[in-house]
């Protein structure tokens, strides 16, 4: 027993670090293989705009990068895979001497937090709405939960964005001003207060924070009500449902541990699996709020061809992806006893 | 015991599912008295009706269902008795698996396959507001699954998908003793089990009444477990009881033309396959029913008056009952 769940343990891991070593390969490799090498194009930049000789440049940009540009691809690999291991990734492009590590860690926790938020947000009121239009199927509201379900399903997230930028930001209502001024729907704080656990910086973070989680959370309800819905409504037509009421069982009992304990089965691993995607959902939303979370920076990053910042990006949004996976897989095990001990079926 | 003695009593029920094509009479004025201790066998081709009708025991129809007229009369073994057609769901919870357990067809899933079997047992018992300590329905439990020659511990603290199909089964039989009802109904419990593991079950369950003394009505095709566990067989066709006869009399001499094709198409061993009996014609369209009796047009006795006047279930002697106009009511 103790030994399977060892090996079962050590396979686990050995396919995250196999999962991770391929991507972080291959976004090496794509990145060199780019028609235009980064790079060489600051190395070019270097040439033109400061009449540098192309060795000076390249041996500033070598000692920039942390890269021996001299050496065989196949050396630079493993340099770049040896300091990965160790989570130095170098230093950025864009803002040259400034670690790539520092920029994550200032960018990650805001794109945590609204991401995050929506998520959470949308999931918990998602699963509530979707189990009672499953249960109060003959009502009134079921059409309208269900409808507005699908709709927001199908609104790309974009859309909603604006949606709600023109609505809280734009229109004016009845001769007032808007509902939340314009200038809070860019940024991630205001200008005047200091970061810290003040209020005024709460009340800012919270002010600007606001409409891009409602962004998420709509844009993400429509899909957990849906979800939740379906699960729950092959639940209440199941044997053990219909034998649970002929036991006598209490309606709340039965919704609880007999029908919302199974509904919830599938819908839990797909909120595990959506964890990893926090981080890479939320370029285009970032990019229309200006909000200065991990998505914009990748986003700049991108056009900017800051390439060591780019790979250390990808290689976060690539681990966090995996790991969630790998979290649901175990979280299905612990939910539903048939996967914990093999699905199969012993006769005797 | 007397035999005017009972404790169920389904007086002219009907029953209509609400369909597109309009009202379904699934079940068409049925009148079944179930007695003590007895065991009662309903038979009937698919769709006649027969698991409305033992749904309906429970107030457990489908949401389309309507209750159109009759009456469902529940005589516990304490108190008085309870008008099941007009009963709340809050009095039906409670009289639910306590007093009248109904074992759903096919129920091979029957346990929440997210919990151990123990919790399933105690969830039944709280339900009820057994008067026990969990230990004491623990103790409980694991007897009646020795009963039933499971291993208690083993079963008690497997999940569902570690058990067998037969294990199962037996598992639901020993849960449904949990309450000690007055009265079991099973909707063709064994289909999914193989022919052995059936039969075992079924006479478990026949001893098992006799020693704790409950009803049992159990709704069956195989006609070869009626004749070794029901103390009476009633016959049912297009939702209506056509006949009612105790077992060893049925089926020497069934009353009604229904019965008799029914017996007919039990396979014999020594038939060759091209001579197996089926009854001439179709069921009927349960939408729009036809005047006269309903059965009128597979038989091959109908006349006249078969065509205009329903017959009625009455006494064609002995225990007997019958709906068919070849019998004269023999008034005892
Ligand atoms: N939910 C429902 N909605 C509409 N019609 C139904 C519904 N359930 C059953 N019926 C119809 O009611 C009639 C009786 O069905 P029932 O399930 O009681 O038959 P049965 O005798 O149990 O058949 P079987 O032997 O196949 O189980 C059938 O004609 C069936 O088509
Ligand atoms: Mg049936």
């Amino acid at each position: 027993m103790q030994k399977d769940m060892l090996v079962f343990a050590a396979k686990k891991l050995m396919k995250v670090v196999f999962t991770v070593w391929v991507v972080t390969t291959l976004i090496f490799f794509l990145i060199r293989l780019m028609p235009s090498n980064p790079i060489e194009r600051y190395i070019q930049n270097l040439v033109v705009q400061y009449g540098m000789t192309y060795e000076e440049a390249s041996s500033r940009a070598s000692s920039l990068f942390a890269l021996d540009l001299e050496a065989s691809l196949f050396v630079q690999y493993i340099d770049y895979l040896s300091s990965a291991v160790r989570l130095d990734f170098g230093t950025s492009f864009l803002s040259p001497g400034v670690q790539v590590t520092q920029i994550i860690a200032a960018r990650l926790p805001w794109t945590l937090f609204t991401v995050g938020m929506g998520l959470v947000l949308s999931f918990i009121i998602g699963i509530v709405l979707g189990a009672l239009a499953a249960y109060r199927r003959e009502s009134w509201y079921e059409p309208l939960i269900s409808g507005t379900s699908s709709f927001l399903s199908a609104v790309p997230d974009f859309l909603i964005a604006i949606f709600l930028i023109l609505l809280f930001g734009v229109f004016t209502w009845g001769g007032r001003g808007s509902i939340i001024p314009i200038f809070q729907l860019r940024g991630t704080y205001g200008p005047g207060v200091t970061p810290g656990w003040n209020a005024p910086f709460i009340r800012s973070v919270i002010g600007h924070g606001f409409v891009p989680i409602l962004t998420y959370f709509f844009s993400q309800i429509g899909i957990w009500v849906l979800l939740m819905k379906g699960s729950t409504s092959g639940c209440l037509n199941s044997d053990y449902a219909q034998i649970a009421r002929a036991r006598g069982l209490r309606p709340a009992k039965i919704l609880k541990s007999y029908i919302g304990r199974n509904a919830m089965l599938p819908i839990a691993t797909e909120f595990a699996m959506r964890l990893g995607f926090i981080i890479g959902g939320s370029l285009i939303i970032e990019q229309l709020f200006v909000y200065q979370g991990l998505g914009l920076e990748l986003l700049n990053a991108t056009s900017n061809r800051d390439y060591p910042l780019m790979q250390a990006i990808f290689l976060v949004m690539t681990i966090a992806i995996v790991l969630s996976n790998l979290f649901a897989e175990l979280l299905y095990g612990v939910l539903d006893p048939r996967i914990r001990h093999g699905g199969g079926k012993q006769d005797g | 015991m007397s035999p005017d003695d009972w404790i169920l009593d389904i007086q002219n029920l009907f029953i209509d599912y609400r369909t597109k094509r309009g009202n379904l009479h699934a079940v068409h004025d049925a009148s079944l008295r179930i007695r003590p201790g007895e065991s009662v066998a309903v038979i009937g081709e698919s769709g006649c009706g027969k698991t409305t009708l033992a749904a309906s025991i429970v107030k457990m129809l489908p949401l389309n269902a309507d209750i159109r007229s009759g009456s469902i009369t529940y005589k516990p073994r304490k108190g008085k008795s309870v008008s099941i057609h007009s009963s709340s769901e809050q009095t039906m919870r409670t009289l639910r698996w306590s007093e009248i357990v109904m074992m759903f067809q096919a129920s091979q899933s029957s346990f929440n396959p997210v919990t151990k079997i123990y919790t399933q047992f105690l969830d039944t018992a709280r339900a009820h507001r057994m008067k026990l300590t969990s230990q004491q329905v623990l103790k409980r439990s694991r007897e009646l699954l020795e009963l039933v020659y499971l291993n208690g511990d083993a079963v008690l603290n497997s999940y569902p998908h570690e058990l067998s199909g037969g294990m199962k089964q037996r598992t639901l039989i020993a849960l449904s003793l949990l309450l000690d009802p007055q009265l079991i109904i099973l909707d063709e419990p064994t289909t999914a089990l193989d022919l052995i593991t059936q039969k075992r079950i079924l006479l478990l369950l026949n001893s098992l009444r006799k020693s704790h003394n409950f009803s049992m009505i159990f709704i069956t095709h195989d006609l070869g477990i009626v004749t070794q566990l029901a103390d009476r067989v009633v016959t049912m066709y297009a939702g209506a009881v056509v006949e009612d006869s105790p077992s060893s009399e049925f089926f020497a001499d069934p009353k009604h033309p229904y019965s008799v094709g029914l017996l007919r198409a039990i396979p014999k061993l020594n038939a060759a396959f091209e001579h197996l009996y089926s009854i001439p014609g179709s069921t009927p369209d349960l939408v729009r029913r036809i005047d006269g009796c309903l059965f009128s047009p597979r038989c091959e006795h109908s006349h006249d008056r078969c065509l205009r006047e329903v017959p009625q279930l009455r006494s064609v002697g002995g225990h007997r009952l019958a709906a068919c106009h070849l019998y004269e009511e023999v008034t005892v």
